[in-house]
């Protein structure tokens, strides 16, 4: 990539790339891009014609010009400069699904004068070519590496400039104000109210609430991206690890009925309904005179930090001990869930077990400066059983219903950090400028505030030179992970 | 830079044409900087005229004539001493928006700066018609006259303001002039033309005169200056020097706006007569019926044009409506019913040059030794000129004397401002100083004028040994002042604490600098003087002082902004560069930027139409040079890193990256 960034004469080069992934499938494509893409297609694909249709589709033989012997029989699609990706000439060839077939054709390509492209080329030139913007140049880089259908999903509609447009539509907003406060200072000896305040405060109302809902997306974009950190906890040999191996769908952890199996801190990740969820497998907390054990123990109470939920799994077919009530009080803040393992065992019913846990921490003296407490619960015990497939995805499904990931549907989601770090900014001078206006402080330094909050929306889309946000954007292409 | 040049002979080294606003400045700066210098002007009774309004200054435009002075103009000292009204606009805002606008008295004021002229060393001035310049191979050597003679020079700076095939109208009548009673310069914009510069045509116009003893005072409203002067000029003694006069404020009414709708058919900015572009600011009061069509009023201000003279000027309502059509809306704003008016509004139209075609130093891309300034530039207003005279002045003696071209950069000065802006942008109304115009308003206020520009100014020399002195003196004042700020000490006694309730401001609780109180929003620096603090009560002095420690926090985001900016501000870009090598610019993108050939990247990011992805390809493309450039030198290896060259080896054909084709 770099040296495409380095090199003006590799920016003319015809570029050429499989772009579906490697191995068998049902076809594969294989897209040209550049001023010889159609020049270069028609030396292999003699069906293919000369002054070809933007957005059709060519049917023929693609053969070895040398041999004349036929490759495969493919479809060419062909985009014009202007309407394409890139927004050079642009060739798509689907053939079939065999890499040596894609593999050939490539070499063909390469071997009539295209170059194979580096990685995260195509994209490069259409931003470029100012196809498309900085933000959706790293959605692109997103929509690659995305793990889960929802994080796809959403860099797919940073791509198609769901959230360009959304900060198009700010910075249209803070350059109304703007204009408007500096008029307003301008014309001051005129006698001319520019704008009414309440006007303004109304706009700039609007405006906050905009960046503020960006600046909170992100909390959620981070969890459709990265996908949601659940962390298993509870005493020692409540099934914990037979849980985080049902809940994955293979067996990541070592299962034993030794307590004190799991010394360290397992991660495993699945797919639920789309959204992607890493489950944390701990130590089980006990006073352990194990040196081991107890490094794994501090760092179980590490993980249950970070996480998005915490399950907190214990034996059903008991009661909760003294020292299980205290770890429960103590996790009284995290988003908890009571994960009741062992159904198969012990005589009393579900609803049972789930009122006599209720009952438990209602009367435990750990939880009377926690009012409201049991209240929450309520919703959140589930009993089930490790070794049955169905639990397991009643657990899951439990868990994504619960977490609400699906109310940014509708709108834009912050997923990279830069943005979020510029927008938090803008979203602290906005505040401020509130403050100001509602002082009615001069309006230079009203100006001052709108005009950082400006210059970092300008930041966020790329539209600001910066070296080195450019930098950081395409290395990321360049370097793969 | 001229050494080489030969000249048949060389009468001057410079020539100033034009003895306006920035004809003055213009010649003023090069012949303190040791050129002779010779000033045309085809009026001298005219020179330094004030042909529209008799006031200097006003928001921004304030700021620009305390810079001309700072720098060793004569703008701010003329208008300190032939002020009959001073105003600080703004005084209750911030202090980046404060203003300094003065009534004049205008004969007086051309007075003065004729008396500087006649004692300026090196400057001879001369009435003339210039005709036309002495061009040889793309370098200007000196003007054509009317009368058929020739003076050579090694310079030439155009000052013709609204001359150049300068159009008055009144009404559907039409006048060859650039001013009541001058006759318009005919043939120099033809010539320009020919030589493949763009001219276009804007149009200004002005108000009618009044005779003050026909006005009836009583149905005005007296409008009276500040009680205290802080003058322009740094030089200029702290009180007033001519005696303080009022002015008069008076509404238009519904009956005036019906008039002049009735007669729009007789104003040529209406019927279409004239092609050229007014300002949007300073309409004329046609365009403001118009166009603020909901409002039943328009305020005017009634100006007497000096202490010794009858003629009142009738601020806001230049008019290009038939005399007859003029007098009879008049005579509908109160205190006007019986106006006997001694000089009828009018308008003009003129040429001017379309300035992307000259270079920051004002000298023309397509003729050297060729300067411009003031309105042959496209700007409006007596201290926009000024302040390009200045300028020009000294690139016309820098060019000789071999120095450094003179720019100010835009977190300088909104001089800086005023000439980026015109060389960048152009413009296609006459162009008129605002704050907002200036990116980095919060420091470059009135009160620091010094601070930003005192050292260059020594260094330029354009002000006299003994303002040099004072310049220096006020600094080290203002440092000593700031120093006993930080250092004196003020203690929670009960006198203390007495005397901060007066104020009145919290008490303390512990002992804190002066520098601390000053910053609380309800103490000012007179409030030090009663807690026993000796202020330095010259405004050039305490008020900087105060200011920067008021607003410390918001000045130093400002100057974080400043260095942010300056990451592009100060990467160059040769004027060899063929931007249509580039990679990733539009047609319109190369087209501009061939021509404006920006001097930094900080340049293109404001030429209109220039988008900011081309911003980036610009840079993209000069590291690939300077790659290049190293590359030929030392035989780099291939690495794979943020910036570094990707090895060819890992794109060999059959081992494509996964998501290659993205």
């Amino acid at each position: 990539m770099r040296n495409t960034l380095q090199n003006k004469d590799r920016d003319l080069d015809t570029i050429c790339a499989i772009s579906t992934p490697q191995g068998v499938g049902g076809i594969s494509v294989i897209r040209v891009s550049g001023p010889e893409a159609t020049a270069l297609t028609r030396k292999i694909c003699d069906f293919f014609p000369l002054k070809p249709e933007s957005h059709r589709a060519y049917y023929g033989h693609l053969s070895d010009p040398r041999t004349a012997s036929v490759v495969d029989e493919v479809v060419a699609l062909y985009f014009q400069k202007g309407r394409s990706f890139t927004a050079e000439d642009t060739v798509e060839i689907s053939c079939h699904g065999n890499p040596s077939i894609a593999r050939e054709i490539l070499s063909l390509l390469t071997s009539h004068g295209g170059r194979i492209a580096d990685r995260g080329e195509f994209t490069y030139r259409a931003f470029m070519n100012g196809r498309i913007d900085l933000v959706q140049a790293e959605s692109v880089l997103s929509l690659i590496e995305s793990q889960s259908k929802a994080a796809a999903m959403q860099s797919l509609r940073q791509l198609q400039g769901d959230l360009s447009d959304e900060l198009v539509k700010i910075e249209d907003i803070l350059v109304w104000c703007l204009a408007h406060l500096e008029a307003s200072i301008d014309f001051s000896s005129e006698g001319i109210e520019v704008v009414k305040q309440s006007d303004l405060e109304t706009k700039m109302g609007d405006l906050k609430g905009k960046i503020d809902k960006l600046v909170k997306s992100f909390q959620q974009g981070r969890l459709i991206k990265d996908g949601l950190k659940v962390v298993l906890t509870g005493i020692p040999n409540v099934g914990k690890s037979s849980l985080l191996n049902l809940l994955v769908e293979e067996d990541r952890a070592i299962v034993t009925p030794v307590p004190g199996t799991t010394r360290d801190v397992i991660e495993a990740s699945t797919n639920v309904q789309g959204l992607k969820v890493n489950f944390v497998d701990t130590a089980g907390l006990r006073v352990s005179q194990d040196m081991v054990e107890k490094i794994g123990i501090e760092k179980s109470y590490l993980a249950q930090r970070g996480a998005d939920a915490v399950f907190f799994v214990f034996d059903s077919s008991n009661s909760l001990s003294e020292e299980e009530l205290k770890e429960l009080a103590d996790l009284s803040e995290s988003n908890l869930y009571l994960i009741g393992n062992k159904r198969d065992q012990g005589e009393l019913d579900i609803e049972a077990r789930r009122i006599a846990v209720l009952k438990q921490v209602s009367q435990s003296i750990f939880f009377k400066d926690l009012p409201g407490f049991c209240d929450k619960l309520k919703e959140r015990v589930l009993i089930v059983s490790a070794l049955d497939k169905k639990d397991g995805e009643v657990i899951r499904a439990n868990l994504v219903k619960r977490l609400e990931v699906e109310q940014f549907e509708d709108q834009a989601v912050l997923f990279q950090a830069r943005h979020y770090e510029k927008l938090s900014v803008a979203s602290r001078n906005m505040e401020r400028s509130l403050v100001l206006l509602r002082q009615q402080a001069s309006p230079e330094f009203l100006a001052l505030e709108m005009k950082e909050a400006l210059l970092s929306v300008q930041d966020t889309l790329g539209k600001r030179f910066d070296d080195d946000v450019l930098d950081r954007v395409f290395k990321e292409f360049c370097i793969g992970k | 830079m001229l050494n080489n040049l030969t000249t048949p002979k060389s009468d001057f080294d410079v020539i100033v044409v034009g003895a306006g606003h920035a004809g003055v400045e213009a010649c003023l700066a090069s012949s303190r900087l040791g050129q002779a210098t010779l000033m045309i002007t085809s009026n001298v009774d005219r020179i330094a005229y004030m042909s529209c309004n008799p006031s200097i200054g006003g928001l921004a435009k304030g700021h620009m004539v305390r810079e001309i002075d700072v720098l060793g103009g004569e703008m701010g000292l003329a208008a300190d001493a032939t002020c009959i009204q001073f105003k600080r606009l703004n005084s209750g805002r911030g202090p980046a928006v404060r203003g300094t606008r003065v009534q004049n008295d205008k004969h007086r004021y051309s007075a003065h700066i004729k008396a500087k002229l006649s004692q300026q060393p090196n400057l001879t001035v001369m009435q003339g018609e210039v005709k036309s310049l002495i061009l040889d191979r793309g370098i200007c050597l000196g003007v054509n006259l009317q009368d058929g003679s020739q003076i050579f020079a090694k310079a030439t700076v155009i000052t013709t303001g609204t001359f150049m095939n300068g159009v008055m109208h009144f009404g559907l009548q039409q006048i060859s002039g650039g001013r009541i009673g001058d006759q318009a310069t005919v043939g120099l914009s033809d010539q320009l033309r020919e030589f493949g510069f763009s001219v276009q045509r804007l149009k200004t116009g002005t108000p009618a005169r009044l005779h003050k003893d026909s006005i009836d005072w009583s149905k005005t409203e007296p409008q009276y200056g500040d009680e205290k002067i802080y003058p322009f000029s740094f030089r200029s003694p702290l009180k007033f020097q001519l005696p303080q006069v009022a002015c008069y404020l008076s509404r238009t009414t519904e009956e005036t706006h019906e008039i002049i709708r009735k007669n729009l058919d007789k104003s040529p900015m209406y019927c279409g007569i004239i092609e050229g572009i007014g300002p949007r600011y300073c309409p004329s009061i046609e365009d403001k019926v118009m166009r603020f069509a909901d409002r039943a009023s328009h305020q005017t201000f009634l100006e007497p044009e000096g202490l010794d003279t009858d003629l009142i000027y009738l601020q806001g309502i230049s008019t290009s409506l038939p005399e007859e059509v003029q007098l009879e809306f008049l005579r509908t704003i109160p205190g006007l019913e019986n106006v006997k008016v001694v000089r009828y509004g009018y308008a003009v139209e003129y040429d001017f040059i379309e300035p992307t075609q000259i270079w920051h130093r004002l000298e023309t891309r397509p003729i050297r030794q060729l300067f411009l300034a003031g309105q042959i530039n496209g700007t409006s207003g007596y201290e926009e000129a000024a302040a390009q005279g200045l300028v020009a002045g000294v690139n016309a003696a820098h060019s000789l004397l071999g120095k450094a071209e003179f720019i100010l950069d835009r977190d300088k000065a909104y001089i800086g401002v005023l000439i980026d802006d015109l060389v960048t942008k152009g413009t296609r109304e006459p162009y008129r100083m605002f704050t907002s115009r200036a990116e980095h308003r919060l420091v470059l206020r009135e009160d620091n004028t010094m601070d930003r520009l005192g050292d260059l100014s020594i260094a330029l020399g354009l002000v006299g040994s003994e303002a040099k002195t004072k310049l220096e003196h006020l600094k080290s004042r203002r440092t000593s002042l700031l120093e006993s700020l930080q250092t004196e000490k003020l203690f929670p006694n009960a006198e203390t604490q007495e005397k901060l309730l007066k104020i009145p401001t919290t008490v303390l609780n512990k002992s804190i600098s002066f520098e601390e109180l000053l910053r609380r929003s309800e103490v000012s620096c007179s409030d030090l003087k009663g807690l026993n603090f000796s202020i330095d009560e010259d405004p050039n002095v305490s008020e900087p002082v105060e200011i920067e420690v008021k607003y410390a926090g918001y000045i130093k985001r400002q100057n974080e902004l400043i260095e942010q900016a300056k990451k592009s501000e100060e990467l160059p870009l040769a004027p060899t560069l063929n931007y249509g090598e580039i990679k990733g610019l539009s047609n319109e993108e190369v087209e501009k930027l061939n021509r404006i050939k920006p001097r930094t990247l900080g340049q293109a990011q404001r030429i209109s139409g220039v988008n900011p992805s081309a911003t980036q390809a610009i840079m993209i493309y000069l590291k690939s040079q300077q790659r290049t450039d190293r590359s030929q030198t030392e035989n780099q290896s291939e690495f794979c890193e943020g910036r570094g060259r990707r090895s060819q080896s890992s794109v060999a054909i059959g081992t494509v990256v996964p998501g290659a084709g993205c």
